[in-house]
Order: structure tokens, then C-alpha cells, then sequence
């Protein structure tokens, strides 16, 4: 009996100790291996070198992932937060809700992978819109869609059931109920959700693979030209070997500098975990 | 004027909503189209089953197999989440026992900072890191099946904690105070009965972590090596997404390997959806009990 509780003591202990140490070893190893590389000309410039990457900087790829990001965002959090309106608000039919979210739960577990070969096929070949910001942007979309829905859907769901008895009390419709007290009290945790998504968005590479990001793009000017992506350029870096080494430890230090900072601000607005 | 409004207010959230539904549907619409064209040329028993994955024919007939391709994908994560579950059970073990809500919240946030890093930072990690000791220890290349399962269980940690915690700190709130009273102590009390008493909701948690790990591309694309071979611990191998992701560029539109490659995109949205339905029917099944 006392050497049982001692080994799960012991599992307990390795089990946390473990899971914290990976997180900090994680975040320490890419910020101290990347710091020398960090410098303005390093974020301002274009690649280059002989072999592409080994000198000069990652801007196209910080502005081509921003577009990216934007894109999958513009298009996906309209439909991510009416859905949760309309299955929190708008639906009076129950089967109509199990439906709705068991379209949410298939999309979730869509492989990346798999909405990249989809907008290959649909937006790429079938609309001939070529390799573009908005055919990847478009599989990004899909993909954070029931990342935003779900959170958003839990921000609705913590209103509480008496104010929106009131309002239907008072004769309000459910549209001047959902614009006037739903929107306006749940609108920092809607906005931590669509950025949380964007976050999931700007890491994501599969979708891009062959639908829209490329090896080096000058900084993209519309959504319909090819851009550079950061996931995109870091995975290509570490593909090259040794030689690009350091800017890679470079890029992964931005890629997650920037996403420390959006989650930070996400989780400051939405208020710490529940 | 304000009725008026509000019916269109009403239908343009149900045609955002409709975005949805017409997605999915596009997705599905799109992967079926593409990979008809194969099942014409290739039997789908032979696709499923054969070992030979020549899609160009250099040297002989090329071939479509993606057995070991479907074999690596279910190792790689079947290993994974018994990695991942080891891990997560003891690190909710201590949430439940040696914590307060406060710290609790703190560690938390910690953890959910691993579901925020993306997965090729991952994979560029396990390369520089995870392959060195591999190799050093004398795994050729350092590339290899455990490799990416240990990657891949790091991914999943967040889920897996926050779910285990869950349902552990349900069973505790229900028997710490039982144990206490018969004198035992919290450890033993939590071995025989609290992690026994939430076994079954920690395997029904697992679920949606089977679907991110089977169809993580990146991470695992990055360490395993990608040869076409029958999955073996320190061996390499090469699961579905991988294929996918390095030859959809080489594949010419139009061409048996390029239906070949949504053919295999195809299996693997069946795989998972065959895994979440058999899981749902079995959860309601239980929750009835």
C-alpha cells in the first residue's frame, strides 16, 4: 500500500514535471538559439543568398502570413459566430441543433491535409484562380471555422437564460436582442476567439503546401498572387539542412513571438480560462 | 420598418450559417470527385491493401498501394496517445491532488501554450533536438516511427490533460472525502479509486485526439523518415498525410498518381469518420448506462 501510493506520487510528479518542462524548454530553446539571428534588417529585409534563405531577412513571409491569416479570418468568423448565433439564439428546432453541430464536429476532424487537396481542387484547378492568398486563405477558412464557432458558441451559451427570458418578455425580437445585449456583452471573448483562430491559422502549413504559399514571393499586393508564408519558409529553411540553420531558428523565434504575444492579448480580453 | 429588419437580420444569419453546411459539403464533393478516376484503374481492395507504391513506373508497372502508408498513420498515433495518456494522467493526477483552483488555472494556461505553437516549429524542434538523440543512440538518420509518436504526443498534451483533469476531479470531489474518512491516504485513494472511477471517461476523451493525431501532417512528416515501409518502432516509415503533402507537387494534374494521392485523402477522412461515429454512438451508449 505504501509503495503504491508512492509510485503514483512518483507518476504524478513525472507526469506534471514532464508537461511543464517541455513548455519551457520549448519556449527557451527557440527564444535563446534565435535571439543572435533577431535583428531589424533581419525582419525588414527580403530573403537571399546563394542558396535562397541563408542570408537577408523573412519580411515577405511576416506580411505574405498576415494576408493569409487575414483572409482565412475575413471569411471565417462571419460564418463561425452567426452559426453560434443561430444554434444559441435563432433555432427553435432541436434536431436542427444536433444536425448543425455534427456538420461543426465533422469539419473539425477534416485533416488539414485534406482542405488542402480541396481548394487545390475547387479554387486552384475548377474556378482557375491559380496558386493564390485567397484559394489558401479559403482552406484556412474552412479549417478554423469550428476552432471560432465552438468558442463563441461557450460565449453565448454564459449568458445568462434570464436576461434573454427578459428581452422575450419585454417583446424584443431575438435580432434586437442578439445586436443590443448579446453582441455588446459577449464582444471580448468573440474577439478572443477570432483571434485565437487567427493564431491557429497563421501556424497552420498543410493547407498552403500547394494551394498558395511558395518558396520566395516578393510582399503580396492582392489576394490573388502567390505569397510567402512563414510556416511555409521555415519548413523549406530546415528542408535545406544545415546551411540555413540559423535563419531558421530566426523564423521560428518570430512565428512564435508573434503568436506568445496575439494568444497573450486573446486570453487578456477573453478573461482566463474559465 | 423594424419587423422588416429584423426578417432580414434573421436570414442573413441563416445563410452564414448555411456557409457551413456548404463547405462541408464542397470539401466532401471535391475529395470524391478527384479520387473517382482512380477506382477505375486500381481496384479499391488492391488500393487499401498492396504494399507497392510505384506511382511512376521506372522500373516495371506503376503501382498504388497504401497499406503501410495506413498502417504507419494508425502506429504513429495509436503510439502517440498511449504516450500522451501516460503523461497527462499523471500530470492531472497532480492538478487533482496538489493543487487549488487558483494554481490550477496557472498551470493551465501554461500547458494550453503547447496547443498554440505550430506544428512545423514541432517538427523543426524534433529534428534539431529529438533526431540528434536518436542518432546518437544509433538509429540511422535518427529518423524513426517513436520519433514522431513522442513529437506527436507532446501536440496532444493540452487536450489530454484538460480532459483527464476533468473527469478525475469529478471522481475526486466525489470520493476524497470517503477516502479520507477510512484513514487511507490521498495517493492510495487515488490509485484504487478515483483513477479507476474515471477510466471510462478518459478513454471516451481520448477521441478527438485520435483525429488530430492521425491527421497531423507537419510534425511527423518532418521526423519519421518517409520511406515506404511497414511501420516499426526505430524503423522509418510514412503515413497518409505525409505522402500527400511531399508528392501532391510532383504529381501531374490529371495523372493516376494525382488521383492516387486524393484517393488517399479520401481513405483518411473515412478512417476518422468511421472512428468519431462508431465513438458517438458508443459514448451516448454509455452516458444512457
Amino acid at each position: 500500500m505504501r509503495h503504491l501510493s508512492k509510485l503514483v506520487k512518483l507518476w504524478a510528479f513525472l507526469g506534471i514535471g514532464i508537461t511543464l518542462g517541455t513548455v519551457a524548454f520549448i519556449f527557451l530553446f527557440i527564444f535563446y538559439e534565435g535571439a543572435s539571428v533577431i535583428s531589424p534588417s533581419f525582419i525588414l529585409e527580403s530573403p537571399s543568398g546563394a542558396i535562397l534563405g541563408t542570408e537577408g531577412g523573412i519580411f515577405p513571409a511576416i506580411i505574405g502570413s498576415l494576408f493569409f491569416t487575414g483572409t482565412a479570418v475575413a471569411m471565417s468568423a462571419p460564418a463561425a459566430v452567426a452559426a453560434a448565433a443561430y444554434i444559441t439564439f435563432f433555432c427553435k428546432n432541436d434536431r436542427m441543433k444536433v444536425v448543425l453541430h455534427s456538420v461543426i464536429n465533422t469539419i473539425s476532424g477534416i485533416p488539414s491535409i485534406v482542405l488542402g487537396l480541396f481548394a487545390y481542387s475547387f479554387l486552384v484547378k475548377s474556378l482557375g484562380l491559380g496558386r493564390c492568398i485567397l484559394s489558401s486563405g479559403t482552406a484556412l477558412a474552412v479549417m478554423i471555422l469550428p476552432f471560432i464557432e465552438i468558442r463563441a458558441e461557450k460565449a453565448f451559451g454564459e449568458l445568462s437564460e434570464e436576461m434573454i427570458r427578459s428581452s422575450d418578455a419585454l417583446g424584443c425580437s431575438r435580432t434586437y436582442m442578439f445586436l443590443k445585449i448579446a453582441l455588446p456583452s459577449c464582444k471580448r471573448e468573440l474577439i478572443s476567439a477570432v483571434i485565437l483562430g487567427g493564431c491557429y491559422a497563421m501556424g497552420a502549413t498543410p493547407p498552403l503546401i500547394f494551394t498558395g504559399a511558395v518558396a520566395y514571393a516578393s510582399v503580396p499586393e492582392s489576394i490573388f498572387e502567390p505569397a510567402m508564408a512563414l510556416p511555409m519558409h521555415l519548413y523549406l529553411l530546415v528542408a535545406q539542412g544545415a546551411t540555413s540553420m540559423d535563419t531558421a531558428y530566426g523564423t521560428a523565434f518570430v512565428m512564435l513571438a508573434l503568436i506568445l504575444i496575439l494568444t497573450i492579448i486573446a486570453r487578456a480580453l477573453g478573461g482566463f480560462r474559465k | 420598418m423594424r419587423y422588416l429588419q429584423d426578417r432580414i437580420f434573421s436570414f442573413l444569419i441563416c445563410a452564414f450559417t448555411a456557409l457551413s453546411f456548404v463547405s462541408l459539403l464542397f470539401v466532401i464533393y471535391f475529395i470524391v470527385r478527384e479520387a473517382m478516376p482512380l477506382f477505375s484503374e486500381v481496384s479499391p481492395g488492391e488500393f487499401i491493401f498492396g504494399d507497392r507504391w510505384m506511382p511512376i513506373g521506372y522500373t516495371g508497372e506503376p503501382s498504388f498501394g497504401i497499406f503501410n502508408f495506413i498502417a504507419a498513420t494508425a502506429a504513429v498515433s495509436f503510439l502517440a496517445i498511449i504516450i500522451a495518456l501516460f503523461i497527462s494522467i499523471g500530470a492531472a493526477s497532480f492538478l487533482c491532488l496538489c493543487t487549488g483552483e487558483g494554481t490550477r488555472e496557472g498551470i493551465y494556461s501554461v500547458i494550453d501554450l503547447l496547443a498554440g505553437i505550430p506544428s512545423v516549429v514541432y517538427g523543426f524542434i524534433g529534428i534539431v533536438v529529438l533526431l540528434r538523440i536518436f542518432f546518437r543512440v544509433g538509429v540511422h538518420t535518427g529518423s524513426c516511427v517513436l520519433a514522431a509518436s513522442i513529437l506527436l504526443s507532446i501536440m496532444l498534451l493540452p487536450v489530454l490533460i484538460s480532459s483527464c483533469c476533468e473527469s478525475m476531479l469529478r471522481a475526486r470531489d466525489e470520493y476524497l472525502l470517503p477516502i479520507k474518512a477510512l484513514g487511507v491516504s490521498e495517493w492510495y485513494g487515488l490509485a484504487t479509486v478515483i483513477i479507476p472511477a474515471s477510466w471510462k471517461n478518459i478513454l471516451l476523451a481520448v477521441i478527438p485526439a485520435v483525429g488530430r493525431a492521425m491527421g497531423e501532417t507537419m510534425a511527423v512528416m518532418m521526423v519519421i523518415g518517409n520511406a515506404n515501409l511497414f511501420p516499426s518502432l526505430l524503423g522509418k516509415s510514412e503515413t497518409i498525410p505525409a505522402v500527400i503533402a511531399l508528392e501532391m507537387g510532383t504529381a501531374v494534374s490529371g495523372s493516376t498518381h494525382y488521383h492516387a494521392l486524393y484517393g488517399a485523402g479520401l481513405v483518411l477522412m473515412v478512417m476518422l469518420f468511421v472512428i468519431n461515429t462508431a465513438i458517438s454512438i458508443l459514448r451516448r451508449r454509455l452516458s444512457r448506462i
